[in-house]
């Protein structure tokens, strides 16, 4: 296994290498520079900045030169936050995405797990239809929809939770945040789950542990889980890119400060070191936990071997 | 029955007459459903049913806490006063660092670093006295030689400043800029460490304004020194403000203590002030009725009559020191070179209508350039004072001793850049008002931000938005627009009437003689039509009963430093 780790990991740089070069020129050919604004820079001035980020050197020599800086792990200066570098701006926005998607996940899996698995045992009565209804309605809400409707409730009419900002990162600052993330992720987990257990409860080894008097809990939680979890693993391997990624509408309605807020802005100056910077880290990330599910998938089938 | 037993309206599933029979009814249930959120909503509130705010009682004795939230429309790009471009970190700047001359309560001029200052009989050489209790963050002496470093720096092309232009009225500032002579050469200098001389190209009536500016304020070179770029970091950052930066968070907020160095600290009321950065209106909102910010610059403005009757005098709308407009391309047809087809346009324009219909009231309807200011009369065109059925005639007569009729209307294309659902809206309303009251077809065009400004560079569109807001409350700021070969005249328009006007007036000292002679040169922009102004600007705020010791300005610039906090309970 870890020879086939090491093989897809290798396999992964030259994936990595193609999304680098293609933001960077995809970047550099949108119209407008990052110095563009509407108060015009006199050509000399302009020049100097330009300088001053090396944007007056052939393109390819800004390749190399951006190249050779991931190497050492700098990603450069932010064009857009002046006195800032793209390492800091990373380092202090990811952690914010981290804790929002990472809390996001886990009340998905925590309230989409049982609800999917009880629908499952349940099947064809009020519980399933009703919890299979309200997960659809949970897919079927955007989050800008869900989230303000969150704040007016818990933040503005009972004052609760505060309707936004990160303050010092405490609970109270995360939940409203990782719920409306959360809302459309209970609701897929819970109709995966669902689907994969009924098909598992269908299969004969269950009707053999039944038969041999196994207790339905005993059933569930030893034989039917784990195959059950199979589809779902799959799903979590984006889902978890996918949390962390996907909360820049979320992060924009609570005026948090992660790096998905400043991706947006950062594309919208061209602040190219920025925005190639966040890609880069969220392309890597990508293929990591892709690679991350699908050896998970040999720890819960022994059929798969690598 | 239990409830959920009759949401199997959701799944396709099990489809059997007597379900179909139950149709109606499982209708009432989905409308019961959607329902719950808004009556959990309307829970406990008086005012409106979706939004509610608690009544606030005011004492009159300042609160045991005196901790501001404020609020940033956007995040800073710097806090380097040499880099500073934007608003939003002016406002953090204007409380972290002081220049020689600050804001007072009302947004007036007064004392800062320097107590007085005297200028030569030519108006070309300022010497300003600094006050000796003028201190650093770090407990030493604000010097002239402070100011000296800050002004080099800024314009030295190494520190690759995007605003160094600002500088221009400064002796050489931009041939330093420009790389064509040392920084050393910048007309600034100390004559001794409490006198400052600046000397200057030509008089500049808004020197002193200019000079509230944070990237006219000192800099204290040690910090530069040893920390290169990262100086601004908290930590770092050595100023001589009211307040210090002790936090920043990208994005998210900057926290400001009370600098006990500085020279006024025992009038500093506030101990903290915190920053909040809340790009999203809607959001900017509801932070505000949740208590989380007590004073925003920005809130969703077609929302203003329902805030008005939920938090009433909280809302507040000043006017600003801003004009929407939009520019003729004289380089292009079917604007180049026909005066009478732009004013035709202009006329036909109904301002009050598009104010109080499409733009919530949150503009003040404009007919020329320069906003009102104190001690300027503004140049407004005869035309505006018509009746509306005898402005649209004489549009319509106008447009056709410009060559255009019914038969042969103009095509025109009007660009602008993207905003939110209301910009469209506007410009949708704008183009129908030509078409109604003209027979013109202008058709609507827009571009994301940075595409827009490139090609407003390359001077491609023939019409197109073009706002601008005043950098100082002078007329030059905006008259200068229109200068020939200025690097802001997109539309080449040229006057040589004008130029000479606005030289004239930028070479004169302050006075009534001096805006009388900007009052001709408006004039003759209102004959030329080089542009449609449109609105005024407003800047729209959420104040806190409680906040008390600002004053709504036309610079929109309110230093925490005079702001306290009264006693007060929530109910």
């Amino acid at each position: 296994m870890l020879r086939y780790a090491i093989s897809r990991l290798l396999g992964a740089i030259p994936t990595i290498l193609v999304i680098i070069t293609l933001a960077f020129l995809l970047l550099h050919a949108a119209p407008g520079g990052p110095f563009d604004s509407q108060k015009k820079i006199p050509p000399e001035i302009k020049q100097n900045i330009e300088r001053k980020y090396h944007l007056d050197e052939p393109l390819y020599g800004q390749y190399v030169r951006y190249l050779g800086g991931i190497l050492q792990g700098d990603f450069g200066p932010s064009y857009q936050y002046r006195d800032t570098t793209v390492n800091e701006i990373i380092r202090e926005g990811f952690p914010i995405d981290i804790a929002i998607g990472g809390c996001a996940l886990a009340g998905a899996l925590l309230v989409g797990l049982p609800i999917g698995i009880m629908a499952a045992l349940r099947r064809d009565t009020g519980w399933d239809h009703a919890s299979m209804g309200f997960s659809m309605i949970g897919i079927s809400l955007p989050v800008f929809v869900v989230a303000p409707i969150l704040i007016l409730i818990f933040a503005v009419n009972f004052r609760w939770l505060p309707a936004g900002g990160w303050g010092t990162g405490s609970l109270k600052n995360v939940i409203l945040p990782a719920a409306a993330l959360a809302a459309p992720y209970i609701a897929y987990v819970a109709r995966l789950m669902r689907g994969s257990m009924v098909e598992v409860l269908n299969s004969p080894f269950i009707l053999m542990a039944r038969a041999k008097g196994v207790p339905q809990y005993l059933v569930i939680l030893r034989h039917a889980l784990k195959p059950a979890l199979m589809p779902l693993v799959s799903f979590l391997g984006p889902a978890v890119v996918g949390v962390i990624t996907g909360s820049i509408v979320i992060e924009t309605i609570f005026g948090l400060p992660g790096i998905g807020r400043a991706f947006v802005d950062g594309a919208l100056n061209r602040d190219y070191t920025l925005v190639l910077g966040v890609t880069i880290l969220y392309g890597v990330l990508i293929v990591f936990f892709n690679l991350l599910a699908d050896l998970s998938y040999s720890v819960l089938d022994p059929r798969v071997r690598y | 029955m239990r409830f959920w037993d009759d949401i199997s309206w959701i799944l396709p599933a099990r489809k059997s007459t007597q379900e179909r029979d139950r149709q109606p009814r499982r209708r009432w249930n989905l409308a019961i459903l959607c329902a719950i959120p808004f009556c959990l909503l309307a829970c406990g509130n008086q005012g409106h049913p979706l939004i509610s705010a608690p009544a606030i009682t005011v004492g009159s004795t300042l609160a045991s806490e005196q901790i501001l939230n404020r609020h940033l429309e956007a995040d800073p790009r710097t806090l380097d006063p040499s880099l500073l471009t934007d608003v939003v970190g002016q406002r953090v700047l204007d409380d972290v660092f002081e220049g020689l001359v600050t804001l007072d309560e009302q947004g007036h001029n007064a004392p800062g670093v320097a107590t007085s200052w005297e200028t030569s009989s030519d108006g070309k050489t300022w010497t300003f006295q600094l006050r000796d209790n003028a201190k650093w963050s770090n407990g030493l002496p604000v010097t002239a030689d402070d100011f000296v470093y800050a002004w080099r720096r800024q314009v030295d092309p190494a520190t690759g400043s995007e605003y160094s232009q600002a500088l221009a009225p400064i002796e050489n500032a931009m041939d330093a800029a420009a790389g064509k002579m040392p920084p050393s050469k910048l007309g600034v200098e100390s004559a001794g460490p409490h006198t400052l001389v600046v000397h200057l190209r030509a008089p500049t009536a808004y020197l002193l304004s200019l000079l509230t500016n944070a990237y006219l304020g000192p800099i204290y070179e040690p910090a530069v020194k040893q920390w290169g770029d990262s100086w601004t970091q908290p930590g770092h950052l050595i100023s001589n403000g009211p307040f210090l930066l002790s936090e920043r968070v990208i994005n998210g907020h900057i926290t400001l203590d009370k600098n006990p160095y500085y020279w006024d600290a025992g009038r500093v009321r506030l101990t903290k002030v915190i920053y909040h950065t809340v790009g999203d209106n809607d959001a900017t909102t509801s932070q505000y009725l949740a208590g989380n910010l007590d004073f925003t610059n920005r809130f969703n403005v077609s929302e203003t009559e329902l805030l008005k009757q939920v938090l009433g005098s909280q809302v507040v709308l000043s006017t600003s020191f801003a004009t929407a407009m939009f520019n003729y391309n004289f380089a292009k047809p079917p604007f180049q070179g026909n005066a009478k087809l732009r004013l035709a346009l202009n006329m036909a324009v109904d301002r009050e209508i598009l104010e109080n219909y499409v733009d919530h009231g949150v503009g003040i309807p404009a007919y020329n350039m320069i906003p009102p200011l104190e001690g300027y009369t503004q140049a407004i065109p005869d035309w505006a004072k018509l009746s509306p059925d005898a402005r649209h005639a004489l549009a319509r007569k106008t447009y056709q001793e410009a060559g255009y009729s019914d038969a042969h209307p103009l095509e025109a294309v009007l660009t602008y850049a993207s905003g939110g659902p209301g910009t469209r809206r506007y410009m949708e309303a704008l183009s129908a008002m030509w078409l109604m009251n003209l027979g013109a077809k202008v058709q609507i065009y827009n571009e994301e931000w940075k595409v827009f400004l490139q090609a407003r560079q390359m001077k491609q569109p023939e019409f197109y938005w073009a706002a601008w807001s005043g950098d100082f409350p002078d007329p030059f700021t905006f008259m200068q627009l229109y200068q020939t070969g200025f690097g802001m005249n997109e539309g080449s328009y040229s006057n040589p009437k004008y130029d000479a006007l606005v030289d004239q007036a930028a070479g004169m000292q302050d006075g009534p003689a001096r805006f009388a002679v900007f009052h001709q040169a408006e004039e003759i922009l209102n004959e030329d039509a080089p542009f449609l102004p449109v609105y005024y600007y407003v800047n729209p705020h959420l104040i806190k009963p409680y906040v008390k010791g600002w004053q709504a300005n036309l610079s929109d610039r309110n230093l925490s430093r005079y702001m306290y906090i009264l006693t007060h309970q929530e109910s």
